[in-house]
């Protein structure tokens, strides 16, 4: 195809075939943003449908994917790419589309990574939170809401509790919602 | 020369024009915007993060509540993730019956809009009868799926249940009830002066950016450009019936609302062919103990078409028991935030709100 | 089965009666009765009229924020009870939150609540706000409302159909009428516990040291 082919003899990486539509390619850090634009203005890839971020965590990587669409040809393109887990930095990448500064602030919030040069304020999602990022595979949430959160008494695990509720109140369980019971 | 003040005003979270639990810090000078800024946050449940803490099929529970007016094509798009990744094959009953639910979500949300247009306008009668009429979809669900509202209904591998006795006769019912009642609809909304004079030229969405915006669904297709991912990449039934997808030229809140109102009749059609030819046989390709199931390592791009757009799953899995990320691409994330700070500029303050509900933004589904 | 609840370690009732009585919301109905022998002629009317004029604020916190164009509209037409919607917290006089709330709504709500002028009534919707529901593990999420306000009417399911946000309001209407809703005045005497919990909470606190609004 000439799309495979082109990425290979411009930036030496090789793309393959997902599906019908889909086509994957991964790339190094570096390489990213002139991909993208290459894509945008040659290829008409003009559609930024998505970005997202996965905590790699045994392998001390953040994977990024940008996934690009292309109104012409119904084509995608998923890119890949990996970056340092400790010190997470990506370029960014809010010149070429708007949008993609929503999509930074989120993951400099939920998984902290840096994008040099993006202008927006640091606080999106949260507000006054103080603990590690929390969409990091090493943030334990169950934990943090027990620690943070009154439970209320008698109902800390999903443990069901109707025989006590009929104990204390004498109410009857409808004959439709025995059959539900767990033991 | 005078210089006007520049005020600062807040609209939400508390707030009766908003269309969720959001914040827009608007500067204004007069009535006039002159710039916008939407505040997110306030209904951030860690969504993403919960579903890794979840098994494959434990996350249907979190999966219909990202987004509240239409949570099917949600549950549709992170279905046909699965699906993909797993290589598992959907029986064609199941896939006709997945489309008759999707678009009953899309007719339903419709309804909705309806209200919330016309209301956000000082319109109110409209909302009475078409937020009532909207019951009737909800009753369908409500017969097919047990619920109003959350369905959990398509799981990886087809539908959770088979249509119930004397359904699809209902079913016929109501849509011949429903295009009846639109015709009252359009009478009162699209023939009214008020909502001409201010629906026409206002929120405009220059077609040449559209889509480098990210714009997608009845706000693209209103300023003419055709995509539509049930035409361009088709899923469940879509590729063997024959419909339309209308557009409109303008950009404006009159062109999104007359595409919107085309559509209905479109998923109306939709519904009564898939009821015409629906096939038998079995409606579900039985997955192994939910507890134990596993699915392959990779990842996979799913998007299905909802009211307000694409919504689409990225999908990654490690081999295990969970899936390592899930990530929705709501149909509003663009729409509500960069789209919105770009078009608000220059509106009229009571006008914010109307242009908010003709992008669909879903504020759920934005922050997850 | 009670013997095998305890051996699995779930507390005892009087473990559990003890956590309650610390845990438990300060405010909560009194079980007054408020008929025409024992009240006041003038409260019991004052009453039967407040019951019947119950303006809720249109706040839609959570995703329960669905069946209430639902439970308003011609189907269900919560107006033939009295109710209908209000715009600003300071002409409401029902809060009516819908479902889970996240750290940065809760500072907006409490704010909200103090607004509102006595008599105010809460009603709480959804699971959610009974024991965090789905979200029992969600970082951002609280898991108890009545720790942080106090709550009249608890409605549950996910999501209440509008029928039963129709009886949750109807129980709101029962316990007006007995003079046992509202706990404005409650709020205000308790106030230092249900600030400790907020401030728990609520990191970036910037409420202003007098409740005086």
């Amino acid at each position: 195809m000439d799309l495979i082919h082109n990425l290979k003899e411009v930036f030496e990486i090789d793309a393959k075939i997902k599906n019908d539509f889909q086509i994957e390619v991964e790339a190094k850090k570096e390489l990213v943003s002139s991909i993208l634009l290459y894509l945008k203005n040659q290829h008409g890839f003009i559609h930024l449908d998505h970005m997202s971020c996965v905590d790699w965590i045994e392998d001390e990587v953040f994977e990024l994917v940008y996934i690009v669409w292309n109104p012409n040809t119904k084509k995608t393109v998923l890119l890949h790419t990996k970056i340092d887990r400790n010190k997470p930095e990506m370029e960014n990448i809010d010149t070429i589309w708007d949008q993609a500064n929503t999509y930074e602030r989120e993951f400099r919030e939920m998984y902290g990574i840096e994008f040099p040069g993006l202008v927006a304020e640091r606080e999106f999602i949260l507000e006054g939170w103080t603990e590690m990022p929390p969409m990091r595979r090493d943030f334990d949430t169950k934990k943090y809401a027990e620690e943070t959160y009154a439970t209320r008494p008698g109902r800390e695990n999903a443990e069901d509790v109707r025989e006590k509720i009929i104990k204390r109140t004498g109410e009857e369980i409808p004959d439709f919602a025995k059959k539900y019971s767990r033991d | 020369m005078t210089r006007e003040k520049e005020t600062t005003l807040y609209l939400g979270p508390q707030h009766p024009g908003i269309t969720g639990n959001m914040m827009i810090k608007l500067k204004v000078s007069g009535d006039t915007v002159v710039s916008a800024e939407t505040h997110l946050g306030y209904l951030h449940r860690a969504f993403e993060k919960l579903i890794e803490r979840r098994n494959w099929l434990q996350s249907f529970t979190i999966l219909c509540r990202f987004c509240v007016p239409e949570p099917d094509p949600i549950e549709l798009s992170y279905a046909l993730a699965v699906e993909k990744l797993e290589g598992r094959a959907v029986p064609e009953r199941a896939d006709y019956i997945r489309t008759i639910v999707a678009e009953l979500a899309r007719i339903q949300s419709f309804l909705l809009w309806y209200g919330g247009q016309s209301g956000s306008g000082g319109l109110y009668t409209l909302g009475q009868w078409s937020v009532g009429d909207r019951n009737y979809i909800l009753d369908l669900f409500e017969d097919l799926t047990g619920a109003r509202i959350y369905h959990m209904f398509m799981w990886p591998g087809g539908v959770r249940r088979d249509l119930p006795e004397g359904w699809v006769d209902k079913a016929y019912r109501t849509m011949d009830y429903l295009e009846k009642r639109l015709d009252d609809y359009n009478k009162l909304l699209f023939d009214n002066a008020i909502f001409q004079k201010r629906a026409q030229g206002v929120g405009i969405i220059p077609k040449d950016k559209a889509l480098e915006w990210g714009v997608v669904g009845p706000p693209l297709r209103g300023t003419g450009i055709k995509h539509d991912v049930r035409i361009d990449e088709p899923y469940a039934a879509y590729d063997k019936i024959d419909f339309e997808v209308p557009t409109y030229e303008g950009g404006d809140v009159w062109a999104r609302a007359l595409v919107r109102r085309d559509e209905i009749k479109q998923s109306i059609n939709i519904i009564r062919q898939a009821l015409d030819n629906m096939p038998g046989g079995s409606y579900y390709n039985r997955i192994p103990n939910p507890m134990k199931w596993t699915v392959p390592a990779g990842n996979a791009w799913a998007k299905t078409e909802s009211v307000r757009g694409e919504i689409g799953f990225y999908l990654v899995s490690d081999g295990s028991n969970k899936p390592r990320r899930a990530h929705l691409r709501g149909a509003a994330y663009a729409h509500g935030i960069s789209v919105l700070e770009k078009i608000l500029p220059g509106e009229n303050i009571a006008d914010v709100s109307f242009i908010l509900n003709s992008l669909g933004v879903c504020p759920p589904e934005m922050e997850r | 089965m009670s013997n095998k609840i305890n051996t699995i370690g779930i507390p005892s009732e009087e473990e559990i009666k003890k956590a309650q009585i610390d845990f438990s919301p300060r405010c909560t109905a009194a079980g007054r009765v408020n008929d025409k022998e024992t009240q006041k002629m003038v409260e019991y009317i004052l009453n039967f009229a407040r019951k019947h004029s119950l303006f809720v604020l249109a706040y839609g916190t959570g995703c329960g924020a669905i069946e209430i164009p639902a439970t308003m509209t011609s189907r269900y037409d919560a107006e033939r009870f009295g109710i209908r919607g209000a715009a600003t917290p300071r002409q409401a006089d029902v809060l009516l939150i819908t479902g889970y709330l996240s750290t940065k709504t809760l500072k907006r709500v409490i704010r909200v609540y103090e607004q509102m002028q006595d008599p105010k009534y809460v009603i709480a919707f959804g699971s959610c706000t009974i024991n965090g529901g789905m979200y029992f593990d969600s970082y951002n999420t609280i898991k108890a409302l009545d720790r942080y306000l106090p709550v009249d009417v608890y409605i549950a399911g996910c999501m209440p159909r509008p029928e039963s946000v129709i009886k949750g309001f109807i129980k709101l209407q029962e316990l007006i009428q007995n003079g046992n809703a509202g706990n404005g005045e409650c709020y205000r005497d308790n106030l230092d516990w249900y600030r400790t919990n907020q401030q728990k909470i609520i990191k970036n606190w910037d409420f202003p040291d007098e409740y005086n609004w």
